[in-house]
């Protein structure tokens, strides 16, 4: 895959693209701002980017401006978010368009190699990868009360689901048979009155969309 | 304070407010004329030093009731406060020794100490020779004004008794002026309080620079601990951390060669003791200053703060209003600290969270439909926080009956951009 990295702190910037190297993938440019980023989204088009939010000149949401006005201007363009801190604020507002593409990860998801690259994968095929962090945080939100519905069993599958892992995903992380998953996914989508998608990317995102109303 | 509307009430009332003005100004220009008058008496230039003197002291003794007595009739009749600001007597204490320590002086007894005390205090106060001011300015003012209606009704009196028909008609000349006068004549007495009894600018300075010094020391006594708190949340946290990370690396190190399998159980537990020191520095940034202040200012970050809230909190915000960072972080950090009391104390189903900037500055209001009966006790959090707030000229208003709503609206002075 052809990559833009933006990350302004040297250190981490090597690391990943050479994490990046290291799983054959090709990094096509770096950026260290926020203007420099969205410079490089134009000119590179890459298959997927992975941008840190807080960035130079302002040290503030540099990354994820820069991010969300690439995505304006090229919808569904692929983007993984990377930062110190998830919020759900955010997190609202990269999914807000609905185009997929989307990626949202604690730094810190980098330490799981193979996870890591199979949810940049993901993002790059036009899937989305949230990290579990903001999951929980909007599964405890508002909704607590209607996700009480839902069996334990339900409740971790949803969340995978909701990270964007696919029945396949979903049944490895489990340990469980992906005919199982699929038992539970249809019992969950209907207690949560969802209509159930073929398509795995617009399930995500009615996954999603369902928890961002809460 | 009764409504009047009839004329004749009005005027009844005036007559009553201008005597009661009168018979207050009166005591100073009284002792002043006994004084003048004993000394004419006495013939002698000399003999008039003991009778002035005496007046004077009479003057300065006689201030302070009388300003008293003014400030507390003009708040009765207009509802005008005006502040006193009088120095408040340091504390009298007992010594190990057995003398009582009143600041400035030792004494044999308490009541020593205390008249001692009493006695510096006048005449060191610049707010008694304010009051002396006003004692002499007063009856020349206000009481000459007020003057006109009980004087123009004792002319009318002894004008009306006269037998010639020009007196009777100066007479019911006077009781006209009197009685046209009465609504009005004691209203000048609010106009002169204001402007010469309250507390002058140097008085009103020298109060600001012992409010900055008191909340100077309470900030710089928070900051420390707040530095100490941060301190040992990374020695007992991070710090710890780190070294068993080390320590970890050290040992699968040694042990890659001799059992690889063992050497792979370490690194896999280094790689979680790093994401736990992560998370836990994450925790720690997030307390000293919460990341979405940094990148989006206030208002988002109170929207995400609201997100993560367990209770329904409606954010409303006018514009993404920017104040100066130490500002947007007391406020936000008020904010934060009033939605979790609803959660806490008040057992609150929701909240709402208004930010915006009036003009003069920062307002930010905290309402929840919880038990109410909020109370801003010293050492509190509610206290603590008017504290903080304080520093910046801030306020914090609760108004939480029991039973609720609690509302509670902060407001800081300052410039938005």
């Amino acid at each position: 895959m052809r990559i833009v990295v933006a990350e302004d702190l040297y250190l981490l910037r090597d690391g990943l693209v050479r994490l990046l190297g290291a799983y054959g993938h090709e990094v096509v440019a770096t950026a260290t701002t926020g203007p420099e980023t969205l410079d490089a989204l134009r000119r590179y088009e890459p298959e997927v980017a992975v941008i840190d939010v807080r960035m130079p000149p302002t040290q503030t949401d540099e990354g994820l401006r820069a991010a969300l006005a690439a995505r304006r201007e090229v919808p569904g363009l692929p983007v993984l978010v990377l930062s110190q801190h998830v919020e759900q604020l955010y997190a609202r507002e990269l999914l807000a368009d609905g185009a997929g593409g989307v990626g949202y990860l604690l730094k810190e998801s980098v330490f799981e190699g193979d996870q890591f690259v199979e949810a940049l994968e993901r993002v790059a095929g036009g899937g989305t990868a949230m990290d579990p962090a903001v999951i929980a945080k909007l599964l405890s939100g508002g909704g607590a009360d209607r996700m009480a519905r839902l069996t334990e069993r339900e409740r971790s599958v949803l969340a995978l689901m909701a990270e964007g892992l696919s029945n396949q995903a979903i049944a490895r992380r489990l340990y469980l048979s992906e005919s199982a998953i699929s038992k539970y996914t249809t019992s969950l989508f209907g207690k949560l009155d969802l209509a159930d998608d073929e398509n795995g990317n617009r399930r995500v995102l009615a996954v999603l969309a369902y928890l961002n109303r809460l | 304070m009764t409504i009047a509307t009839s004329w004749p009430a009005r005027a009844a009332r005036g007559f009553w407010r201008a005597c009661v003005v009168l018979a207050v100004s009166a005591p100073v220009p009284v002792v002043w004329g006994a004084a003048v008058a004993l000394a004419v008496w006495w013939g002698s230039p000399w003999a008039a030093i003991a009778p002035v003197v005496l007046a004077c002291l009479g003057t300065v003794a006689l201030s302070r009731p009388v300003s008293e007595v003014f400030r507390a009739l003009v708040a009765r009749w207009t509802g005008t406060v005006v502040a006193p600001g009088y120095r408040e007597p340091a504390p009298v204490t007992r010594m190990s020794t057995g003398y009582w320590w009143n600041g400035t002086k030792y004494a044999r007894t308490e009541k020593e100490a205390r008249e001692d005390q009493e006695l510096r205090l006048r005449f060191t106060d610049p707010a008694t020779w304010r009051d002396v001011r006003f004692t002499v300015i007063a009856p020349l003012t206000a009481g000459l004004v007020a003057a006109v209606v009980p004087g123009g009704v004792v002319a009318a009196v002894l004008g009306l008794l006269q037998p010639s028909a020009a007196a009777r008609s100066a007479g019911a000349l006077a009781l006209l002026v009197a009685v046209a006068a009465a609504p009005h004549a004691w209203r000048p007495v609010e106009a002169v309080t204001v402007r010469f009894l309250r507390p002058t600018r140097s008085m009103e300075l020298s109060d600001r620079v012992a409010e900055l010094t008191a909340q100077r020391a309470d900030t710089t006594v928070a900051q420390a601990a707040e530095i100490r708190r941060i301190e040992r949340d990374l020695h007992d946290g991070a710090q710890a951390r780190l070294v068993a990370l080390g320590m970890s690396l050290a040992t699968a190190e040694k042990l890659l060669e001799t059992d690889p399998e063992q050497a792979r159980t370490l690194l896999r537990q280094a790689r979680a003791g790093a994401a736990g020191s992560l998370s836990e520095l994450r925790e720690l940034v997030r307390g000293i200053s919460p990341p979405v202040l940094t990148e989006r200012g206030l208002v988002d970050a109170v929207r995400a703060f609201a997100l993560d809230s367990p209770l329904p909190v409606t954010v409303e915000a006018a514009g993404p209003l920017r104040v100066d960072p130490p500002i947007e972080s007391a406020v936000y950090f008020g904010i934060t600290e009033l939605v979790t009391n609803a959660v806490k104390h008040a057992r609150a189903a929701a909240a709402r969270v208004r930010v915006a900037h009036d003009g003069t500055g920062l307002v930010a209001e905290v309402e929840d439909d919880g038990d109410g009966g909020a109370l801003v006790r010293a050492g509190g959090g509610l206290a603590g926080l008017r504290d903080r707030l304080a520093v910046f000229d801030g306020t914090l208003e609760i108004d939480s009956p029991t039973g609720g709503p609690t509302r509670a609206r902060m407001m800081v002075p300052c410039e938005s951009w």
